[in-house]
C-alpha cells in the first residue's frame, strides 16, 4: 500500500521557525544576530516525546478541586511510569477516563472525585492504563480575544 | 540479522485506542466509500465474515453484533508514524514496508534477540498502543516467516527468533511450509516447482542454486539462498516498481454536472501529481476515465480516453490541463458514479536545462511544484487547491463511520471524562 510520506514528527507540532534572519535594509547584517536564539517554542516544551505525546480534552468538572476543569487541553504522555499522585487517563466502563493515582498502605488505588464511584485497586502493569497527563491547559476568559488599541489604560 | 515488526489487525488496533469500549468487540473497517470490508479484528474474523465482503451482503443478523468503521487513513498514517519513530530510536536502520509493517536491519548490533524482540514489542505497546509482533533471523525473506510464526502465538510479547538457518525448529517449520508462503513466491512459480517435485519450502532451498537461475529466474535463485540464511535480497528487489499511477475514487452520490467532474478530477490530479513527485517520477501519458454505476438502471457507460503529454512532466497544472481535454471530450450527461486518472510510462524525473517550446522554463516550474508541495504539507491538502474544491464536496467518499482525526485535528480530539 502507498501512503503519503508521513513527518516523523508528531502531527501536530508547530512549524519550527527559519534560521535564516532577514538582513536590514542596508544589507549589512544586524549586530545582534550573533545574540539572536531561536524563539521558545510551547509545543516542544511541553511534547518533550512526540510519538508517545496525545491530546485530549477533559469532560466534566468533578476533579476542579485539583484545578482541572471541563475543557482543559491535556497533554498524556504514554511513556511515563505512572506513580503515586499522577493523574492519569485510564479506560474504565469502556471510557477514557481521568482518576488521580494514591498508595495507601503498599496498595495503589485509581481514586474517582466523584462521590458515588468506588476506588479500584491498581497493579503494576494494569491494562487499563492508558497513559499519564502532564500537563492540563486551562484557559481563560480572554482567551481568542482580539488585542486592544494601544492606547489608554496602560 | 534483520526483523520485521508488523502491527497486528493494525486498522482495528487504530480505532479502538481511542474508544475502549471496542475491546472485545468485532470490528470491521470498510474500504474508501464504505463498500466493503477491508480490515477485521480477531473477534470479527471468528464471525467468519470474510475479508472484502461488499458492506449491504453482510447478514443483518451479524452487522447488528459488529461495529463497522469507515477507514480513516488520516488517524491510521499518524500512528504508523508514532510507530516507527519509537523503533526507530531503538535500532540501527528502519525500512517501512508498507502502513503496518517495516523491517529492522539489526547487523552490527551484539544483542540477546529475544530480549531485544520482546523489548520492542513492548515500546511499541506502552508507547502508542498497539499491539504488535516480531520475527527475528538472519535474512529479510526468514523474518517474514518468523513474524507470521510469532503471530500465531497465545502468549505476549509475540516474538520469534530464527539464531541460525539451521535452527532445528527453523528446519522443522520450512519442512511443513509450502514454497507459496514464501515471500515472492506466487501461485505461478508454485505450480511450475510442484511440477519439478519441489514441494516444501525446504526443498526449495536444498535446490541447486545453478537450477534455480537456468530453469527460474536469479530472483529466485535469491530467494532460496536467502531461506539458507544469507542475505542477498534489498527492499528495492522485493517491491515491484512503480509503473503506473492510479487515483480514482466512486462518488458518494451519483455526478451529472460537467463543473462538478471537474472539480473531482482537478483533486485526482494533485494527488496523482504529488505521488508522482515524491517518486521522483515523470509520466508520458495520462488518461482519464468515468463510469456510470453499473448496478443501476439506465445505459451502463464507461468511457476512458488516454493521451500523451507533450513532454514528460510531475507538473500538476500540466497533468490538470491534459486531463479536463479528455474530460471534455469524455463527457455526455449521465449520472457518473466513478471517475480516474492514470499515468503510465513514468520515467525518472530529468531536469531539463532549456525553456521548452510552449514557452514554460523548467526551472521555475519545478520550483513551483516544489513550494506547492511544501505549503500542502504543512498547512494541509485543503489550504492550497487547483480552483475552488468545498471540503464536502459530493464527490468525496462516503464515510459514514468514520472515527475523529483523534491526533490531527485541534477539533477532533478524544475526551476523558472526570470521574
Amino acid at each position: 500500500m502507498s501512503m503519503t510520506p508521513i513527518a516523523l514528527a508528531a502531527s501536530t507540532s508547530a512549524p519550527t521557525s527559519s534560521d535564516t534572519l532577514p538582513r536590514g535594509a542596508s544589507g549589512f547584517p544586524s549586530p545582534a544576530d550573533d545574540y539572536r536564539e531561536a524563539p521558545l517554542d510551547l509545543h516542544h516544551h511541553l511534547v518533550r516525546r512526540p510519538a508517545s505525546t496525545f491530546f485530549m480534552h477533559l469532560e466534566g468538572d468533578d476533579h476542579h478541586h485539583a484545578g482541572l476543569y471541563h475543557g482543559d487541553l491535556l497533554v498524556v504522555d504514554r511513556a511515563i511510569s505512572p506513580r503515586p499522585g499522577h493523574w492519569l487517563v485510564a479506560a474504565i466502563d469502556g471510557e477514557l477516563s481521568v482518576l488521580h493515582l494514591e498508595r495507601r498502605e503498599a496498595q495503589l488505588y485509581l481514586a474517582p472525585s466523584r462521590p458515588d464511584l468506588a476506588t479500584l485497586p491498581f497493579e503494576a502493569d494494569d491494562d487499563r492504563l492508558w497513559g499519564v497527563i502532564c500537563y492540563a491547559i486551562h484557559a481563560l476568559p480572554a482567551m481568542g480575544e482580539e488585542p486592544a488599541e494601544p492606547s489608554c489604560l496602560r | 540479522m534483520f526483523a520485521l515488526i508488523d502491527c497486528n489487525n493494525f486498522y482495528a488496533a487504530c480505532e479502538r485506542l481511542f474508544e475502549p469500549r471496542l475491546e472485545g468487540v468485532p470490528v470491521g473497517v470498510l474500504s474508501n466509500n464504505d463498500g466493503c470490508v477491508i480490515a477485521r479484528s480477531e473477534k470479527f474474523k471468528a464471525l467468519d465474515i470474510p475479508m472484502g465482503i461488499p458492506t449491504h451482503k453482510i447478514d443483518p443478523a451479524l452487522r447488528r453484533r459488529v461495529v463497522l468503521k469507515s477507514s480513516n487513513y488520516t488517524l491510521y498514517g499518524d500512528l504508523s508514524a508514532r510507530v516507527q519513530q519509537v523503533l526507530a530510536r531503538q535500532v540501527p536502520t528502519l525500512e517501512p514496508y508498507s502502513i503496518d509493517e517495516c523491517f529492522l536491519d539489526l547487523r552490527g548490533m551484539q544483542e540477546d534477540w529475544h530480549a531485544l524482540g520482546a523489548r520492542l514489542v513492548r515500546s511499541v505497546v506502552r508507547e502508542v498502543g498497539l499491539p504488535v509482533s516480531i520475527g527475528i533471523a538472519p535474512t529479510r525473506t526468514l523474518a517474514k516467516l518468523a513474524n507470521k510464526q510469532a503471530k500465531a502465538q497465545p502468549t505476549r510479547p509475540q516474538v520469534c527468533v530464527w539464531q541460525s538457518a539451521d535452527a532445528p525448529d527453523l528446519t522443522a517449520h520450512l519442512n511443513r511450509l509450502s514454497p507459496r508462503d514464501v515471500w515472492g513466491v506466487g501461485e505461478r512459480l508454485n505450480a511450475r516447482l510442484a511440477g519439478m517435485g519441489v514441494l516444501t519450502a525446504a526443498a526449495l532451498r536444498e535446490t541447486p542454486d545453478s537450477e534455480l537461475r537456468r530453469r527460474f529466474s536469479v530472483v529466485l535463485a535469491r530467494t532460496a539462498t536467502e531461506l539458507n540464511g544469507h542475505p542477498c535480497l534489498s527492499m528495492s528487489d522485493l517491491e515491484t516498481p512503480r509503473r503506473s499511477i492510479l487515483c480514482s475514487r466512486s462518488f458518494g452520490r451519483p455526478l451529472r454536472d460537467h463543473a462538478a467532474l471537474a472539480a473531482a478530477l482537478r483533486h485526482h490530479c494533485q494527488r496523482a501529481g504529488e505521488k508522482l513527485r515524491r517518486d521522483a517520477m515523470q509520466a508520458s501519458a495520462i488518461g482519464v476515465y468515468l463510469r456510470t454505476n453499473p448496478y443501476h438502471a439506465g445505459t451502463f457507460r464507461h468511457a476512458c480516453e488516454w493521451t500523451a503529454l507533450p513532454f514528460p512532466s510531475a507538473d500538476t497544472q500540466q497533468l490538470n490541463r491534459a486531463a479536463q481535454r479528455l474530460l471534455a471530450r469524455l463527457w455526455q450527461p449521465a449520472a457518473y458514479q466513478k471517475l480516474g486518472v492514470m499515468l503510465t510510462e513514468l520515467t525518472p524525473r530529468q531536469q531539463s536545462q532549456t525553456t521548452l517550446f510552449d514557452g514554460t522554463d523548467p526551472a521555475r516550474q519545478e520550483a513551483l511544484m516544489h513550494a506547492w508541495d511544501t505549503i500542502r504539507a504543512r498547512y494541509g491538502r485543503q489550504a492550497l487547491t487547483l480552483g475552488p474544491q468545498p471540503v464536502d464536496a459530493s464527490w468525496q467518499m462516503n464515510s459514514a463511520y468514520r472515527s475523529a482525526c483523534y491526533t490531527t485535528r485541534w477539533d477532533e480530539l478524544p475526551r476523558a471524562r472526570a470521574r
